[in-house]
């Protein structure tokens, strides 16, 4: 049948709220990605480390089980503690799954809608710039947080109920921080995802830059302190710097003369700020002619 | 060889002054800007800890660990700053002296000497170690790799996304041959910049050195040292120009593979010896003159990673690269003379 | 191996489990031969598989004895304007026209005067100095028909050359494959609306879901489906009378007043006996607005032969 003799009618049904109309991206976002084969690879993989801390807490709330552990002393108790370092260790482990997912996930939100011209299609209908953004991170915090939030919560929450309350009771201040600490990576990592995705409108190109923005400014940040002899130059690391505030939320110490947590999280806020300015400069509803 | 050059030409252009290679050129000259700094840097130095008060080494050496602030403040008189702070429990402060030679920092915590730094205000030797450094760490794993990653794609993948590949495959031309001519624009623009990027960056390492050294240097192994850290660059350029120009023919989205790609060439230095000959970056360390430092202190992860692998010879790694770099364009012709213009997919 | 004959030998074409053509045969003469048919008939599969853009599943393609898998030597005989709208990012007409000529391997020199000559032969000499991203539809299909024309090949293939030009350009563009055809060269395009090409094609291939339903001089593909009646819209204003009349006075098989309002849709495979009907009420007295051949165009072909449609 010829495509002009196809009828088309004006839908008559429901219309979703002013308020949850956001939610219709993630609703349709999400199943797209996770029947990526390799998003469901790279979410299993994620779990392996997960799962090896699992195992390890149990050994560390069963070290009883183990013949001859008391004979290993305080090295062996030492290293069987699950403390802040534990979960800094955690957390930096399943942050590098965090930026990959983000690479594969986040350029495909954007750039497609920059590349086609579509956002005056958007804009023009009650879509604000402020629900177009937040949709989109709406998407990538579900999907990151099965990477980091959830298997974080799990490894505490595991931890909390083998330990006991007690614990619990002096340590639920890991689980804060492992909260807090999260919730402003996934912030990052999701703004990062969509100012390169916002800034490039060639999908594969963003899924780079977005890998590049880590990898390459923590090497520029090496050779920074390398060539200059300082430590500041850390700073343009957006992996130090968060792992810096995350040690200072989970009380582990850092090197004395490295930026402390105050200066790496100063840098952060200037680098959230940064991101959203590219976003809001890039997301203008007009077709641009060359 | 005459369609090559002519396909080379009509895209060199585009490699190198699209608006898309700006962040390439910024990869290719970062380290350059860097020496070029640590360069004012020094000269700044030098003129300001002229004005110095000295503190012998002796002296300095003297402090063994757990001295009191006040006994090193005794012993070693008036400090060029004093900087005290506290972070959770602790309290720091550091002592800054200056030997005549080197910086030096007394490390205190809780009011006992913990550590002492010296920094030479500036060493020739350590700047070269410095810049071996920067070159195999970053320059080649990251700058190179990245910048190779956007101009080598740009030539396929970036085609079929504009959909203007068609245009090249309706040329009286061998698939065969729009490969390879392809290749050249990419590899010339790659080598310029990136081969540009390691001579600037090597003359701004050799800009702000004293005189004496520079005499030396370039009596005994400036030139060398030069050629082989342009040679590693250019080689580097081909290497992963020929891997990157093949994804981009093979897949929709060559970042999967280019990741694969960082993560294997990372992990390179523990891979079995076989294996270890399939990476481009074993080759390119094989050729850099100055072994690069390690920081003993860095985590170990991180270490496992950064480590080289055992080194080739210059003369295996040459054709090593040059071998690997043939096979994979032999793979990639192969792939274009069966592609085909599908743009609905991108 | 025909040299005159672009050749298609039990081609199919799937794209995954997406039908693009299948077993197509077809000989193709030199002259102005049009591929027509509805949006993802095939049309376009069959030329990118002429220019070997893309390669047939089976079977096999050749144009005038090469095959596309030899683009060195298909390339030289060989100008294909596609439908794709882009064209390399911040080049001038100018230069994307000798861009191409230089792949042929024309000297410098004679490149810039075959591009000028081509460009001035779509009327675009005006903005060949101007970026192609700045022209507008009608230039940038003009300026894809210079690329394929400026070195002279002996087919030329062109996806709808004529969507988005204007009706001075069209008559031009339409004397340009007259002129070439008229040189024993082959002239292949396409278009999904028949009238646009019967006029001027020396033959038709009808195209749909991947299969050739017709081919042929238009006439005889229109005699092929002569059993088929013809179905006319008569523009009135009392389509119950008009209907009323026509039932008395002529052969027809079926009227039903158009929901649209515009009049009364007839079918009937008297065309003469109905055409004299109609002066004959017009004469009466009964104002009639209008008569339009609604089975012209190809959809309405389409359903004839191959049975599709409502």
């Amino acid at each position: 049948m010829a495509v002009f003799k196809r009828g088309y009618e004006r839908y008559d049904g429901p219309l979703t709220g002013a308020v949850t109309r956001f939610l219709a991206v993630p609703r349709f976002v999400w199943p797209r990605l996770l029947a990526e084969r390799f998003v469901l690879v790279l979410l299993l993989v994620s779990l392996f480390w997960p799962l090896l801390c699992a195992i390890f807490i149990y050994l560390s709330n069963h070290a009883n089980l183990l013949p001859n552990l008391n004979e290993g002393g305080d090295a062996i108790q030492k290293l069987l503690r699950i403390d802040g370092r534990f979960f800094a260790t955690f957390m930096n482990i399943q942050s590098t799954f965090a930026i990959i997912l983000a690479a594969v996930a986040g350029p495909g939100l954007i750039a497609p809608d920059l590349a086609n011209n579509a956002l005056p299609l958007y804009f023009s209908r009650p879509v604000s710039l402020a629900s177009y953004i937040g949709a989109r991170l709406v998407v990538l915090f579900g999907l990151l947080s099965l990477v980091t939030l959830l298997p974080g919560l799990f490894v505490f929450g595991l931890q909390a109920s083998l330990a006991g309350s007690s614990w619990l009771a002096g340590h639920w201040t890991l689980g804060q921080g492992m909260l807090l600490g999260f919730l402003l990576y996934i912030l990052l990592l999701s703004l990062v995802a969509l100012a390169c995705s916002a800034y490039v409108k060639w999908r594969v190109v963003a899924g780079a830059l977005v890998l590049g923005f880590f990898f390459v400014l923590a090497g520029a940040a090496q050779i920074v302190n390398q060539v200059f002899r300082v430590e500041w130059g850390s700073l343009l690391s957006p992996g130090y710097t968060i792992y810096t505030i995350w040690c200072a939320l989970l009380g582990v110490e850092t090197a004395a003369d490295a930026p402390d947590a105050g200066e790496c999280l100063a840098a952060v806020l200037v680098l959230l700020g940064a991101l959203l300015a590219v976003l809001l400069r890039k997301l203008r509803p007009v077709e641009v002619v060359s | 060889m005459n369609q090559i050059w002519i396909i080379a030409r009509l895209e060199i252009r585009r490699a190198f002054f699209s608006r898309r290679a700006l962040w390439v050129y910024l990869l290719a000259l970062f380290p350059a800007a860097l020496f070029l700094g640590r360069g004012v840097s020094v000269n700044y130095d030098r003129r300001e800890y002229a004005a110095k008060p000295v503190t012998p080494a002796t002296l300095l050496d003297r402090l063994p660990t757990g001295t009191t602030d006040k006994d090193a403040l005794a012993a070693a008189g008036p400090p060029i700053r004093d900087r005290q702070w506290r972070r959770g429990k602790v309290e720091h402060r550091s002592l800054h002296y200056f030997d005549g030679y080197n910086r030096v920092w007394l490390q205190f915590e809780n009011g006992a000497l913990q550590s002492t730094r010296r920094v030479p205000l500036h060493s020739f030797a350590q700047d070269s170690r410095i810049y071996a450094g920067v070159f195999q760490y970053f320059y080649l794993r990251l700058a190179v790799f990245f910048g190779c990653l956007g101009i080598f794609l740009n030539l396929f993948r970036g085609e079929m996304i504009d959909k203007s590949l068609h245009y090249w495959f309706l040329a009286p031309v061998r698939r065969e041959i729009l490969v390879l001519g392809k290749y050249c624009a990419g590899l010339i623009a790659a080598a310029v910049i990136f081969g540009g990027g390691a001579l600037l960056s090597f003359g701004a390492l050799l800009s702000y050195q004293t005189t004496a050294d520079i005499e030396t240097y370039l009596r005994t192994e400036a030139l060398a040292h030069g050629f082989w850290y342009v040679l590693a660059a250019v080689l580097g350029c081909a290497g992963y120009g020929s891997v990157f120009l093949a994804a981009g023919l093979v897949l929709r989205n060559p970042i999967i593979p280019a990741l694969v790609m960082l993560l294997w060439e990372s992990i390179n230095g523990f891979l079995p010896e076989l294996l270890q000959k399939l990476s481009v970056l074993h080759y390119l360390q094989s050729l850099c003159p100055v072994p690069a430092p390690l920081d003993p202190s860095a985590p170990p992860l991180a270490r496992m990673i950064l480590s080289p692998a055992a080194p080739a010879s210059a003369w295996t790694a040459l054709p090593g690269l040059l071998v690997v770099t043939a096979l994979v364009l032999y793979l990639a012709t192969r792939t274009a003379r069966r592609l085909e213009i599908n743009y609905g997919a991108e | 191996m025909s040299h005159d004959l672009i050749l298609f030998d039990g081609v199919s074409k799937f794209y995954g489990e997406v039908l693009g053509v299948n077993k197509v045969d077809l000989q193709i003469p030199p002259g102005i031969t049009s591929l027509v048919g509805p949006n993802g008939s095939g049309k376009t599969t069959l030329m990118n598989l002429m220019a070997g853009l893309i390669h047939p599943g089976s079977g096999s393609v050749y144009v005038r004895g090469i095959s596309p898998f030899a683009p060195e030597k298909l390339m030289r005989i060989l100008g294909y304007a596609t439908q794709y709208d882009a064209a390399p990012r911040g080049i001038t007409g100018l230069d994307f026209v000798r861009a191409g000529l230089l792949l042929h391997g024309f000297p410098p020199a004679e490149a810039a005067r075959r591009a000028e000559a081509a460009i001035a032969t779509v009327s675009l000499t005006h903005a060949a100095q101007r970026k192609i991203a700045a022209y507008s539809k009608g230039m940038r299909q003009r300026i894809r028909l210079a690329q394929a024309i400026a070195h002279d090949p002996a087919v030329l293939v062109l996806d709808e050359p004529l969507n988005g030009l204007d009706p001075l350009v069209r008559a031009e563009t339409i004397a340009l494959f007259r002129n070439y055809a008229a040189r024993g060269h082959h002239v292949i395009l396409s278009s999904h609306v028949l009238q646009e090409v019967d006029v001027f094609s020396d033959q038709v291939i009808l195209i749909a879901n991947g299969r050739i339903v017709a081919e042929g001089a238009i006439r005889s593909v229109r005699d092929e489906i002569h059993e088929h009646p013809s179905q006319f819209l008569l523009q009135c204003r009392q389509p119950a009378r008009v209907a009323a009349l026509l039932f008395e006075q002529a052969e027809i098989l079926e009227a039903r007043i158009d929901p649209a309002g515009s009049g009364l849709r007839v079918l009937t495979r008297q065309r003469a006996a109905f055409a004299d009907a109609i002066q004959r009420i017009a004469l009466s007295g009964v104002a009639i607005d209008g008569l339009l051949p609604v089975d012209e165009n190809v959809d309405a072909l389409y359903e004839y032969l191959i049975g599709g449609g409502k």
